[in-house]
């Protein structure tokens, strides 16, 4: 009786429970903030809004102290341009050649994470279909990439994007080889896609100056290839001066102008560095650019540079790789200045391409002019992008040379003038000392950025530099040399440990901050 | 007039016109005639009392056939029969486990036989909450309840706590459940740090919880269940054990005001130690120049804080209908200036009968608001400690106390004035004061019960609840503060999230015997709770700025970078459940239950639903079998059950999101190709409690063994994958716990003038990961480890939570290896060390003398260790005693080796030394503590007034109370008992968080 009661109750029990559903459960684990790929797909979104981490990420542009550890304490430092008056880890850090495997892995961080994983998805959303989108893929994925290579040697490029247990490492030649076919690829998808007034799908996504205007991306795609040809010069000087002459004759040739400089016009962060400057007071102008820019009377040093706090007046910098007691030592010596405090993030300038092609002159290759017609128009095409006056004088030049560098309050950080050319052209020079001088012009030119200055360091050793006083490499780098790239980052041991093995083996030296990458020879320039 | 006159003579003749009542003067005592004071004496079917006085003596007038009714708390209520005599003695006999009445509430609010459970359950009576009371009631409960490590947040008062009960056993969460009256709580966290540098938006802040939101005063026990055939019954909601709260219940017929007061002190115990013998170098940030005293200032910057909790109870019933209400307010000021909370909390609970007392009804509803001023942060932003330990020695600190900011003519306005400029150490006062951060949160219970008795074996109940949790985070950053952490114009960070939670079910409970050998309890329900967590927006301008400085709304912003709109959960569970306990000859008891879950989160799986089963079988061996006559109640258990813990929100419809115009891809989707399902943890128990020597012994022992599998992992996706998740979940690793709690109790003393009782409480958990995948390196990473050089892992193989960080390399002779350049070599990422414990001991006793009472509890967690990266950074600061000591030895003495195997000679510089090896990225390894301590946590002393010539006054005690008095044994430089998070990183570490306090203060409760 008792027992066909319960029976009764269970069942009504249960008959409830089954008249809720769980319909609406999909609708109920959705996030409300969050957007479905059906929504997105509307007017290429999906496509579109990966260009945005893309263009904010080959330089991390927020926040500020990941770009300090992508490249700040990287690059900027070891290019001579820059240097911190703070003793980062009791003193013992990048900049005493100490390599900080915590701050090391950002730039591998970000190069994958936020610029390769889109361009491989703009890949598979965008090729054979809206082909202008790859193409525009390519030439940001190479720019971002070139720099990670050239830090690292051997890296994961064309295995990228697989499911392999062991994601293998290419060397850092085949990575060249891909970036340049992939350049040309670009090169030959945008050609036909010309408009006349410039305006195409991408005008609105485009965070370059470029606003979508496809000419001027071609520009800057060949203006690459020819950065990257310069860069194999020593160690294949065929295909680099194949590839460089390629450069000037595919489409419609290199940047040549101000207003075709690659630039990022970020709509919500400014430069990095400005913060890092200014509000951490984390950098500072480098002891080197003391050296030369004060050296050459270069009027350009106002717009890279405060005058220091501490000695007004005065452009003083901070020597790298010292001993420093305290922040507050070199603390107020010059910020930098209104190049940085911008939205604008400059990635190539015109000067650089003709700097280049005249070293490319230089070697004997046609490059549409002479050595000296194009140092000479690298140097007033610098001047012009920063609006400075004085160019005659200075081009004509030929008594300036660097100055010592003396620390006012430090005396055993004092130094010699190592950089000691002149800056007019001397015909009569010998190619080592025009190399010099188109180098150093170069590096005066490119700042604030560091990444080109320290593969192009490492690859001509010009300018030269003040070497580190402070070495706590334990005996892995050379005071003399420098760093030559960094070691493969933890992510990658701890995740892909087979695949790090490959590029050890690729790399063809110890995985240490004083082996040379593929290109970085001991030959000569010549 | 005259009708005034009439009615007057009434109302004052009326009690003769009952004039068969007659004056009855009583005195109540136990069996060894002790009088028993405060024992309530009713007439029962009235609301007419009484409250026998000190001497245990009182007098009521009842009528002749009336009934008595003697109540105290702890022995069995008796009645006595009014009759002819004037005088009565009435003697109250302890009640004991033995008692057939003692109940236990359970799963679900169902009351059962405390014999008939077939697993471990330990209540907790009011005063165990109550007697030395805690703004957060869960902290109260440290130490007293074997198998629960409670481990306080660094948030100081207003703070979270994390309960773990028998182990670890989830990567994901492992907070018990919280019940009140049957109703799961909705215990919602706005979050936990989990990085151990600092997080820059407002530093590394603790969310809170919801628990600390409740009133201690409501509740008159608290139950913990702790394995899973206790908890099966919630389903994936009771994984990880569950606290059952239960509302104090009201006595008919009696009116009863309530009042209370504590008050307590707190001071700073155990500050790192500091070097007074070295100043900074001119302009230098770390204290390594010339030999010159200095003041430690440090001891000066803490203040002594005060916390009042006052609260009012007010009850009053009959025989249909009881009200109770109560409101507390806490009020506290900490030991950081500048840090203060205010709490409210308004209780409202009314009961009716209705239908000839079939049907029941019950109406709950509570509201608290807490606001707090600048809670306590740790880590190295926004701390104002960093500032406070590594200023460089030699510069004034009462001058910059004073001088926090000073008016800059260039900008027409205030700004910070500091040492430097250096982004883990501002002025502290500048911190406290233009920093300010300001919690408010608000909490709402709302529940109603209808209870219908169908028939004698048969009651229907339904239940309804809601929860409200609303938190609003507000910081405000005045221009000039450290460039790391705001624009240069200010930064305005403002967060506010609401959560709600819902519960309904309804219940059908038989009661009833198959024959006279066989009883038969059941119940069948079903219920659905959904819940939606953190749904909110924050404002934050750090990046560009404000426009105008220090104008904070969202107005002023530079831009909208940073502003985003996020929720942190929503889900919905369905269930179905049913329970039979069948009895046999009431000493054998077989436990089955049974739970089936629809989850929301589990939509996009293969399954969506979850069956839950336990089974439990119970022996009173003392009524099965003829026992010596020393032992009065022996029982033995075991059970077997499986509970399930649900995924994550969201995690299988992922969802790309978007923050200032740039979309962010799903933080977590399935893995290609796998599906993803609940954990699952499967326990069984065995235990046995014992009685003996009339009742004066007692013990219970358990034994468990669980495994949880299916853990929840997260690991970074490929990049690469079509999707475009950042992190894969899936299914993988298993903890397995096991562990023996042993509960003692003593009744040592019961003379008549001194009684002392006793109860100890062990346990030991041992866990171990296992099967964490080979393609994760045998490993879970629960905090990263940064650019520090601490990490919190699940290692395959060894116990949950070891923590990583470097060490010195030494060789096997353990001599520390030097680079040719006489730098010290150190090793990448070891383990160093493990933050669970070996064993918990809790020892507690009470005393009696005549009015007074002594209660003292003793807790001791042995074994586990913990990281200190404060000393870390102090010693590499040079502001730490063991620097100081290192440069007036002239040096630290090693025992080390060049790689060409020459010994090093002479003492290692201490500043060259300290720079290496201290740090937060230094060799941390050299800062790991054994976390082994026996405190003494609790103390009270009472005394009971003597309230006979107060007629108007039923009780009244004074006591004064004390927490973590002190460490009888520690060795860590702070408590360990502390963490920096309450949810499941950052344990084991200490990076600057506040340092622990103990309490000495008074309590006054008054019954009217």
């Amino acid at each position: 009786m008792i027992l066909n009661k319960i029976k009764i109750i269970t069942m009504t029990i249960c008959f409830l429970f089954l008249t809720n559903c769980t319909d609406d459960f999909q609708d109920i684990n959705s996030n409300e903030y969050g957007v479905t790929d059906e929504t997105l797909e509307q007017n290429f979104n999906n496509i579109k809004s990966l260009f945005v981490p893309i263009f904010n990420n080959i330089l991390v542009l927020s926040p500020e102290w990941k770009y300090q550890v992508q490249q700040g304490l990287q690059a900027d430092i070891w290019s001579g341009y820059m240097a911190t008056p703070t003793p980062f880890r009791g003193g013992t850090n990048n900049t005493t050649y100490d390599l900080v495997d915590g701050w090391n892995g950002f730039a591998w961080a970000a190069a994958y994470g936020d610029v390769m994983a889109n361009t491989l998805k703009i890949e598979q959303r965008a090729k054979d279909k809206y082909d202008e989108f790859y193409a525009l893929s390519l030439i940001l994925k190479v720019e971002a990439m070139h720099r990670i290579t050239d830090t690292y040697g051997p890296i994961v490029y064309s295995k990228f994007g697989t499911t392999n247990p062991v994601i293998e490492y290419d060397s850092q030649e085949e990575v060249y080889n891909l970036m340049f076919q992939e350049l040309e690829t670009a090169i030959n998808i945008l050609m036909p896609r010309i408009t006349p007034d410039g305006i195409t799908t991408f005008t609105a996504t485009d965070l370059s100056s470029y606003q979508g205007d496809f000419e001027k991306w071609i520009k800057f795609a060949n203006s690459l290839r020819l950065r990257l040809a310069m860069r194999i010069v020593k160690i294949n000087p065929t295909l680099a001066q194949s590839e460089a002459e390629k450069s000037l004759t595919d489409g419609i040739g290199v940047i040549t102008t101000n207003e075709d400089l690659f630039k990022i016009i970020s709509p919500n962060f400014n430069n990095p560095i400005a913060t890092i400057s200014d509000a951490w007071e984390d950098i500072r102008m480098s002891a080197d650019m003391e050296s030369i820019m004060v050296g050459y009377n270069d009027p350009r040093i106002a717009k890279y540079f405060d005058t220091s706090i501490e000695f007004p007046v005065q452009y003083k910098g901070v020597r790298t790789g010292i001993e420093i007691a305290a922040k507050a030592d070199h603390a107020k010596f010059s910020n930098i200045g209104a190049v940085v405090r911008t939205n604008e993030i400059v990635l190539m300038t015109a000067a650089e391409v003709y700097f280049l092609r005249s070293e490319g002159a230089l070697r004997g290759w046609n490059m549409n002019g002479t050595a000296q017609d194009l140092y000479e128009q690298g140097i007033a095409t610098s001047f012009s992008q920063h609006a400075v006056s004085g160019l005659t004088a200075y081009t004509t030049d030929n008594t300036s040379v660097a100055i010592d560098y003396v620390d006012p309050n430090f005396p055993e950080n004092n130094g010699v003038a190592v950089n000691n050319v002149t800056i007019a052209w001397d015909l009569a020079a010998t190619n080592e000392v025009k190399l010099q001088k188109i180098i150093t012009q170069k590096w005066i030119a490119g700042f604030p950025e560091g990444q080109e200055a320290w593969s192009e360091f490492r690859r001509t050793g010009y300018p030269k530099l003040f070497q580190v006083i402070k070495n706590t490499s334990g005996g892995l780098i050379t005071s003399q040399f420098g760093v030559r790239r960094i070691n493969f980052v933890q992510s990658e041991k701890d995740g892909n440990a087979g695949g790090v093995a490959t590029g050890i083996s690729l790399l063809g030296g110890l995985d240490n901050g004083g082996t040379r990458v593929w290109w970085d020879t001991m030959g000569t320039n010549f | 007039m005259k009708k005034l006159i009439l009615l007057i003579t009434i109302l004052f003749c009326l009690p003769s016109s009952f004039a068969q009542t007659k004056m009855i003067k009583g005195i109540v005592t136990d069996i060894q005639g002790i009088p028993l004071p405060s024992t309530n004496i009713i007439i029962e079917g009235t609301n007419k009392g009484a409250v026998s006085d000190f001497d245990g003596v009182f007098s009521i007038e009842a009528a002749l056939g009336q009934t008595l009714v003697i109540s105290y708390i702890g022995y069995e209520t008796q009645k006595v029969i009014v009759d002819n005599q004037s005088e009565i003695k009435i003697q109250l006999k302890e009640s004991n486990a033995n008692n057939l009445s003692e109940v236990i509430v359970t799963s679900l609010g169902i009351k059962k036989s405390k014999k008939t459970l077939t697993y471990s359950a330990q209540e907790l009576k009011s005063e165990e909450f109550t007697r030395v009371k805690d703004a957060n009631i869960i902290n109260t409960i440290a130490g007293k309840v074997a198998g629960v490590a409670v481990t306080k947040s660094a948030g100081g008062t207003g703070g979270s706590t994390k309960v773990v009960i028998r182990g670890n056993s989830s990567s994901t969460n492992n907070q018990p459940l919280y019940v009140i009256d049957g109703i799961p709580l909705y215990n919602n966290t706005s979050g936990q740090p989990n990085d151990s540098f600092g997080d820059t938006a407002g530093g590394n802040k603790d969310g809170g919880d919801v628990v600390s939101l409740l009133n201690p005063d409501d509740y008159e026990s608290m139950t913990v269940l702790k394995g899973a055939a206790a908890t099966a019954l919630y389903g994936s909601l009771g994984a990880n054990g569950v606290i059952l709260l239960t509302s104090k219940s009201i006595t008919e017929g009696k009116s009863t005001i309530d009042v209370s007061n504590i008050s307590t002190f707190e001071a700073v115990a155990y500050l790192p130690e500091f070097q007074t013998d070295y100043i900074a170098v001119p302009n230098g940030e770390e204290t390594w120049g010339a030999n010159q005293k200095s003041n430690d200032h440090v001891k000066d910057f803490f203040q002594l804080g005060n916390t009042n909790i006052s609260s009012v109870t007010l009850t009053t019933s009959s025989a249909v209908n009881a009200t109770s209400f109560s409101y507390a307010n806490t009020s506290s000021s900490g030991v950081i200036p500048g840090n203060s909370l205010n709490k409210n909390n308004f209780g409202l609970q009314q009961t009716g009968k209705f239908f000839k007392n079939k049907l029941n009804m019950t109406a709950n509803a509570g509201y608290t608001t807490q606001k707090i001023y600048n809670k306590p942060v740790s880590g190295l932003y926004f701390n104002p400690l960093t500032g406070v330990y590594l200023m460089p020695r030699g510069n004034d600190f009462n001058y910059y106390r004073e001088n926090f900011e000073v008016f800059d003519p260039l900008q027409n306005m205030m700004v910070q004035n500091w040492v430097t400029n250096r982004d883990i150490m501002q002025n502290p006062f500048w911190g406290i004061n233009r920093n300010k951060s300001e919690d408010n949160d608000t909490f709402f219970r709302g529940s109603l019960l209808l209870d219908y008795k169908v028939a004698s074996w048969l009651n229907v109940a339904s239940r309804y609840s809601f929860n409200k949790v609303q938190r609003e985070y507000d910081k405000k950053v005045y221009a000039s503060t450290q460039g790391a952490l705001s624009p240069p114009t200010g930064r305005y960070i403002n967060t506010k999230t609401f959560s709600t939670q819902q519960y309904a079910d309804l219940i059908a409970t038989i009661n009833t015997k198959f024959s006279e050998e066989i009883t038969f309890t059941s119940n069948i329900g079903t219920s659905i709770t959904k819940t939606l967590e953190n749904d909110g927006t924050t404002l934050d301008s750090n990046v560009g700025g404000l426009v105008y400085e220090n104008w904070f709304t969202l107005g002023n912003f530079v831009n909208n970078a940073n502003n985003v709109q996020s929720i942190g959960a929503n889900k919905e569970i369905q269930s179905i459940f049913a329970t039979a306990n069948i009895g046999f000859k009431d000493y054998l008891f077989l436990d089955l239950s049974g739970r089936n879950d629809w989850s929301s989160t589990l939509v996009n799986t293969n399954k969506l639903s979850f069956f839950y089963p336990s089974v439990g079988l119970t022996a009173l061996i003392s009524d099965m079998a003829e026992l010596p006559s020393f032992i009065d109640f022996a029982k033995i258990r075991g059970s077997y059950a499986q509970v399930g813990n649900d995924i994550a929100s969201f995690v299988t419809s992922p969802r790309s999101t978007i923050r200032g115009g740039v979309i962010i891809n799903p933080t977590v989707g399935p893995r290609p190709g796998e599906s993803l399902k609940p954990e699952l943890k499967s326990e069984f128990e065995i235990g046995t409690e014992w009685r003996m020597f009339q009742n004066r012994l007692g013990f219970e022992v358990s034994y468990y063994n669980s495994i949880t599998k299916n853990q929840y992992i997260q690991v970074p996706a490929p990049t690469t994958n079509p999707f475009g998740y950042l992190n894969y979940g899936f299914n993988a690793g298993s903890i397995e716990n096991k562990g023996i709690e042993i509960l003692l109790t003593g009744k040592i003393l019961r003379d008549s003038k001194f009684k002392w009782n006793t109860t100890v409480n062990y346990s030991k958990n041992q866990n171990t990961v296992k099967e964490i995948p080979s393609e994760l390196g045998g490993r879970i990473n629960l905090t990263l480890a940064g650019v520090n050089n601490y990490r919190y892992s699940l290692i395959e193989g060894r116990p949950f939570g070891v923590i990583e960080g470097v060490n010195i390399k030494k060789d096997e002779q353990g001599r520390i290896l030097l680079n040719d350049d006489g730098t010290i070599q150190k090793t990448g990422f070891e383990e160093v060390g493990n933050s669970n414990p070996d064993f918990m001991i809790g020892f507690s006793n009470h005393f009696e003398c005549g009015p007074f009472a002594l209660n003292v509890l003793i807790d001791g967690r042995f074994g586990g260790d913990v990281m200190s990266l404060t000393q870390a950074i102090n010693d590499e600061f040079g502001v730490s005693k063991e620097t100081g000591d290192a440069r007036n030895n002239g040096g630290v003495v090693v025992n080390a080796v060049y790689p060409n195997g020459s010994a090093y000679v002479g003492k290692y510089p201490a500043e060259s030394y300290y720079k290496q090896i201290g740090g937060r990225a230094g060799a941390t390894g050299e800062y790991v503590y054994d976390a082994t301590n026996v405190s003494l946590r609790e103390v009270a002393l009472a005394y009971k007034f003597n309230v006979k010539s107060f007629a108007f006054i039923q009780s009244a005690s004074f006591s004064l109370v004390a927490r973590n008095l002190g460490f009888i044994y520690k060795k860590a430089p702070f408590d360990p008992n502390i963490s920096l998070s309450t949810g499941e990183g950052l344990q084991g570490i200490d990076v600057f968080g506040m340092p622990t306090t103990r309490s000495i203060g008074f309590n006054l409760n008054i019954t009217f």
